[in-house]
Parts: C-alpha cells; sequence; structure tokens
C-alpha cells in the first residue's frame, strides 16, 4: 500500500502541469477582466467594471442565444441520427459494422478549420455544390445564398457542425448496444415485437445514460465552438451567426479591448462549468 | 615535449581569444534591425520580389544594417503586431496597417517612437501633409507611411467592347452601364462580402463621392454626426446598389478572393477594389485590363478617389538608440528615389511620393500606370479609408452593420444610428484620431 505522501508525489507532476498551463492562465484572466486596457496596455483598474457591460452587450445577449440554439439543433439532429444509424448498425454482421463505423467517423478526423472551408464551397453561392445539385434535380428555386442569408445562415452552419460530429455519436450509441443483454432483443422477438417497437422500448431506454452524457457533451461543445464559425461567416451575416467565443476573439484580437474579452471568457467558462457540473451530477445518479 | 605542447595550446588559445574580439567587434558594428512585413508574393500587397531585391541593395549600401525579416500575412499582420506589442515583443521594425486611429493607439501608450527627428533628418518630403497627418498623433510623426492605397474600378474590356460600353464619365453614365450590362445577363460588379471588410471599402468609395473630403472630416474630427444627409445617401446608394442588382447573388457569403476570381474568369463586366491587389489583377486578367475612377454621385462634390497609406513603417520605442538610428537609415534606402523605381518595377507597388513622370518613364504594366495616373489626378479632393480612419472599435461595429444594410436587413438610417451609438462611445472612450 501506498502512503497519502506516496499518492501526492505520483499525482505531483500532472498537478504541476495543470497549474502551469491551466490554473494559472485562468487566474491570469481573471485577473485581467477587472482591467480596462488601452491598445493591450493595462490602463487602469476598473474592478467589475467590465461585467456590468456585459447587461447592455446585445452582441453577447444575442451570441448567447445562438449558442443555446446550437446546442438544441446539435442535441435534436446529430444525437438522433447516430441513435438510429447506430440501432440499425448494430444488427448487421461485424465486418460490415468495422466498415461502416469508420466511413461515419471520417468526417470526425477532419479539422474543423477543413471542414469549414469544404462546406463553404458547398454553400457558396456562385458555384457551391449544393445549388448546383438542386438546379440537376429540377429545383433550383430552393437554391439560395445558405451562408449569407440571416434565416439560413446559423441552420446551414449547424448542419456543418452536425456531419462533424454524428459519426462521433453513432460509435458511442454502437459501443452502449453492444453492450446490452442480447436475451432481451431475444425475448421480445419471440414475444413478436417488431425492430421500431425493440428500438422504442429496449434500445432507448437502456441508452439513457449515453444519451445524457452525447448531451451534455454537446452541449458543453456547442458552448465552445469556434472554427467552423470563423472560418465560413466570421459571425456574418451581421450578428446571424454570433456564438460567445467569435464575440470573443473579436474583442480581444481586433478591438484589443483585453479587459472586456476577459470578463466574457470568464463568462463562458462558468456557463461550461455550470453545465459540466449538471452533467456530472446527472450521470452520478444510478 | 610536454612544453612544446603547452607552448601549442597557448597559441591556439591566444588565436581564439583574438578571432572571438575580432568577431565580436564586427558583430558590435552590426545592427540588427527585426523586421515584420506583409510583402507576400501573390494575394493582397504582393510585393515580395521588390522587398526582397530591396533588403538585399539596403544591406549592401548600409554595411552596419542587418535585416532579420518575418513576413506575416496582410489580413492577420494588424492581430500580430497588437499582440506582440501587448506582450512587449514589438519587432524593431513594423510594415503593418491601419495607421491613423490604431497608430494613435500606439502612440498614445508610448509604444512606437516618435520620428520626427529623422524626418528632419532624411527630409523624406514625398510623405505629403495628408499622409503626415495620418501617421501624427499630437503633433509628432510616429511612421513613415510607404505604399499608397487607391480605390478604382477594374472593368473587362473586351466585355465593354461587346456589349458596346463606354466608359462612363458622370454617375448618370455609370448607371447606364450596369443596366445594359444586366440586361445583357451579366453581373455587373463582382463583390463578395464575406470578408465583411470589402463592403467598408466599397461604402467609404460611395461615402467620398457623395460627402466629399470636406464632408467627411466634419464628422470624422468635428462634431457632425453620422446622421447627416450626406452620409444618409452613401448609405441609401450602397444598399440600392445591392437591391437592383449590381452585385453577385449571395454577396455576402462570396469571399473577397473569389469576387476577384468571378471578374478575373470573365463572369462579371467590373469589380471595385484597390491597388492593393493590383499585382494579382495583372498577372490573372486573360483580358485586356482597364481601370476608372467612379464619377461623382452627389452633383456638389469634386471628383476623386479613396487614398490611403495602405500600411506604414513604425519603429519600436522599446528598441535599442542605435537600431532605431539603423532602422531609419534602412527606411530612407527603402523610399528613396532608386528603391521607388524596384518598388514599381518588381512589385506593382507605386510608392507615395513617385510623380507621373516617373511612373511614365519606369517599366510596369500599362493598368498601374492608369490606375495611379488617374487616382493621383486629385490629391486635394482624395478622401478617407473608413476602416483604417475610425477605431477598431468602430470598425467592428461597422463590418456586420454593413452586412445587414446591404443585405437589407436594416434601413440607412437604422445604420447611420448604430454608428453613431458606436461613434460616441469611440469618443467618450478616447479612441478618436484627429490629426
Amino acid at each position: 500500500m501506498y502512503s497519502s505522501r506516496q499518492a501526492w508525489l505520483f499525482v505531483l507532476p500532472a498537478l504541476l502541469l495543470y497549474g502551469a498551463f491551466v490554473a494559472v492562465p485562468i487566474l491570469q484572466v481573471a485577473a485581467y477582466s477587472m482591467f480596462s486596457w488601452d491598445n493591450g496596455s493595462i490602463k487602469a483598474f476598473g474592478g467589475l467594471s467590465n461585467y456590468s457591460r456585459l447587461v447592455s452587450d446585445n452582441v453577447f445577449w444575442t451570441a448567447l442565444g445562438h449558442n443555446a440554439i446550437w446546442a438544441v439543433l446539435t442535441l435534436c439532429f446529430p444525437l438522433l441520427i447516430g441513435l438510429i444509424l447506430a440501432s440499425i448498425l448494430a444488427e448487421r454482421s461485424p465486418r460490415l459494422v468495422k466498415v461502416m463505423s469508420a466511413v461515419y467517423f471520417l468526417p470526425r478526423t477532419i479539422p474543423l478549420v477543413v471542414a469549414g472551408i469544404i462546406w463553404g464551397w458547398i454553400y457558396n453561392p456562385v458555384f457551391g455544390l449544393l445549388n448546383y445539385l438542386l438546379d440537376m434535380a429540377g429545383l433550383g428555386s430552393w437554391g439560395g445564398a445558405w451562408l449569407a442569408e440571416p434565416g439560413s445562415a446559423l441552420i446551414s452552419l449547424n448542419a456543418a457542425g452536425a456531419w462533424t460530429f454524428y459519426g462521433f455519436c453513432i460509435l458511442i450509441y454502437l459501443s452502449a448496444i453492444q453492450s446490452i443483454d442480447p436475451s432481451l432483443y431475444e425475448a421480445a422477438s419471440l414475444d413478436g415485437a417488431s425492430w421500431g417497437q425493440r428500438f422504442r422500448f429496449i434500445t432507448v431506454p437502456l441508452l439513457k445514460s449515453t444519451t445524457l452524457f452525447l448531451g451534455l457533451y454537446s452541449a458543453i461543445e456547442a458552448m465552445r465552438f469556434f472554427d467552423l464559425v470563423w472560418v465560413t461567416t466570421q459571425g456574418g451575416p451581421g450578428y446571424d451567426t454570433e456564438v460567445l467565443t467569435t464575440h470573443i476573439y473579436k474583442t480581444f484580437f481586433l478591438v484589443g479591448d483585453f479587459g472586456y474579452a476577459a470578463a466574457l471568457s470568464v463568462v463562458l467558462l462558468v456557463i461550461v462549468l455550470l453545465v459540466g457540473g449538471l452533467s456530472y451530477r446527472i450521470l452520478r445518479q444510478p | 615535449m610536454k612544453l612544446e605542447l603547452k607552448r601549442r595550446g597557448l597559441a591556439k588559445a591566444a588565436t581564439s581569444v583574438i578571432m572571438l574580439a575580432t568577431a565580436s567587434t564586427a558583430l558590435a558594428q552590426e545592427n540588427v534591425v527585426t523586421q515584420w512585413d506583409q510583402f507576400s508574393n501573390a494575394g493582397i500587397t504582393a510585393a515580395g520580389p521588390a522587398m526582397d531585391e530591396l533588403i538585399k541593395t539596403c544591406e549592401a549600401s548600409l554595411k552596419d544594417v542587418k535585416i532579420l525579416r518575418t513576413v506575416v500575412p496582410s489580413i492577420g499582420i494588424r492581430e500580430s503586431y497588437r499582440l506582440a506589442v501587448s506582450a512587449d515583443k514589438t519587432p524593431d521594425l513594423g510594415y503593418t496597417w491601419p495607421a491613423a486611429s490604431v497608430l494613435a493607439g500606439y502612440a498614445r501608450t508610448g509604444k512606437v517612437a516618435p520620428l520626427d527627428d529623422y524626418y528632419k533628418k532624411y527630409g523624406w518630403e514625398n510623405v505629403n501633409a495628408f499622409y503626415r497627418g495620418r501617421n501624427s498623433y499630437q503633433g509628432k510623426l510616429y511612421a513613415v507611411p510607404m505604399e499608397q492605397d487607391l480605390m478604382g474600378v477594374y472593368y473587362n474590356k473586351a466585355m465593354f467592347t461587346e456589349l458596346g460600353l463606354a466608359v462612363p464619365t458622370t454617375y448618370a453614365e455609370f448607371k447606364d452601364v450596369v443596366e445594359k450590362i444586366k440586361a445583357a445577363g451579366r453581373v455587373p460588379i463582382a463583390f463578395g462580402n464575406r470578408d465583411r471588410w470589402p463592403a467598408t471599402n466599397t461604402l467609404s468609395l460611395i461615402l467620398g463621392l457623395t460627402a466629399g473630403r470636406a464632408g467627411e472630416e466634419k464628422v470624422f474630427f468635428g462634431d457632425e454626426p453620422w446622421r447627416n444627409p450626406k452620409f444618409k445617401l452613401a448609405a441609401e446608394t450602397f444598399q440600392r446598389w445591392a437591391n437592383d442588382g449590381y452585385f453577385p447573388r449571395g454577396f455576402n457569403g462570396i469571399g473577397y478572393d473569389e469576387a476577384n476570381a468571378l471578374f478575373l474568369g470573365g463572369r462579371a463586366a467590373m469589380t471595385i477594389t484597390g491597388t492593393w491587389v493590383l499585382q494579382d489583377m495583372a498577372r490573372g486578367a486573360k483580358f485586356d485590363l482597364g481601370v476608372f475612377m467612379l464619377p461623382p454621385i452627389a452633383g456638389d462634390v469634386p471628383a476623386g478617389t479613396m487614398w490611403g497609406e495602405g500600411s506604414q513603417w513604425q519603429i519600436s520605442a522599446a528598441a535599442p538608440q542605435n537600431v532605431k538610428d539603423a532602422a531609419a537609415s534602412y527606411i530612407d534606402c527603402l523610399t528613396s528615389k532608386d528603391s521607388r523605381k524596384v518598388w514599381v518595377e518588381k512589385g506593382y507597388l507605386v510608392p507615395i511620393g513617385t510623380t507621373p513622370d516617373e511612373l511614365k518613364s519606369w517599366e510596369t504594366l500599362p493598368v498601374v500606370k492608369d490606375f495611379y495616373t488617374e487616382g493621383l489626378k486629385t490629391p486635394d479632393a482624395n478622401f478617407y479609408d473608413l476602416h483604417t480612419t475610425v477605431p477598431e472599435s468602430v470598425t467592428q461595429v461597422l463590418y456586420p452593420e454593413l452586412q445587414k444594410l446591404i443585405g437589407g436587413e436594416t434601413t440607412p438610417d437604422d445604420f447611420l444610428a448604430a454608428m453613431q451609438a458606436s461613434w460616441k462611445a469611440a469618443i467618450d472612450k478616447g479612441e478618436r484620431w484627429v490629426p
């Protein structure tokens, strides 16, 4: 048995690294948020004044709303698609499962910046693939400037985000389905249950904790999303795809208002911690 | 034997010491200047070949100056430079943008060195009062502008001939040209604003041609609000262009480079942009490329175009005095008449102070000569570039608000109200730059 002191010694390297690269920078950002800055230089101590600006910052509230919409859409689509495809795939031969899992997971391996460029081309109003395919199908009137119209920009971007995420959901669901006792399905089949009934009354209830995990994971991811939005729209048109991370980026790098950007970052951190804490509590429940 | 070995060892050591001393003396005489610039070989500011040649030329002529160069892409250099400044890692010499309000911010916080003594020493008479103003803060000069950006209308001469069009000399004629291009089923103006900044340049041009330089200065440096009839006319004009099909469908979703490709691919008759992309236009056009200046939009405004310094050389306040002196002598070399010729001939970049006669006699493409000859005809009427003149906090409101305006999401009044609010906030925070 190791003593408590020895246990701490084992943990120490990781703690030092965590402290140097996570805890200290977070404290620094929190400290920066207490000052007003002028073009990258500290101007004066401002206390909580940067935080009080949040109340009247319309862009902040718009961005927060978009993050929430993003989270809800992610919960609706990639999770649902992942659940259905994983359920279908689970009943196929092991070889097909392996091949299709790799195929579905492929988009997840593409860096989001590259995915953004690819989807930017697909949605391009002049030479985009989507409008071209619609034209070919005789549905040219359905085509549009997907990322340039206020009504379609956020949803189009979310669809691109879903494309990068659904493969991950399939893999997680697939591994969870494979851990369900097969005798449950056999018994249900003997009782004459259809595929849909087995899916509804066995698969879905037994995947509750997996769904919770994926849901909360995607909610946290939705708050941290940046790459895809920045590469494709930079938050535009107007503020129609603005999210918290793009607002922070602009405030920090483009305006040079380091104090307010730090305050926004602290708020984002608190939101992510709250969602993370909630997920921890829910997942711990039996 | 041992003694002999010892002697040889001592002799070697002495030789090494002498060599080290000589080397360190040479190093002491050489002033190493770290330089950040944006001269790449393609895209915006693609005058890289000229920069390469001039570094060699200036190092050879100045002897004691050694340039340690880093190329930072033009679009990102503004942010990279700010980060370097905030971390107290300001490069000794930076060729960055913008001047005016952003340069004033660095001057205000003591990050860039005042250059008045160097202006006195080297003259730099090529930098006129307009440009000196844009590179000043509270009466002191903080940078040496070199590149001059002008806005104009690039057009496809072959398409104009095919459609029987003549270069417009009045705004009514311009509108007529656009209508004829539309009637022929072509895109009149290749325009893409996904990157958000291109619309700001277009508005700068329209604003100058509705309000004029004097009208702009009343707002930028005086108390006139953004919500004035001239500025409203500019906002209305830009929105009307968007609504009336002057631009390709979905322009807010088209990138700047894609819009240029649309023009260079012969799918649009014109594109309205600046000299910063002359290099790519000249190399990429497979047709006879022409350029003209957009005529005044309001009746009482003189002809002119948007101009700015594009970027400017600025020296770190934290650099040692010998490095500052070396950097200043190097700037003098870069902006000399001989160097200006290299910029023009190898970089298609016409530095500030280049005369029409010089331009005529130097070897460069006709479109380069045409653009600058036309643009420099009206130095007293040429006007401001919005996103290098207003503070960054205002620019970051201008970008999205313009997307909304031309996308039809807001009215010109809404746009001007949003601009006025951000303008007032910037003034209250002391961010406004006044020459």
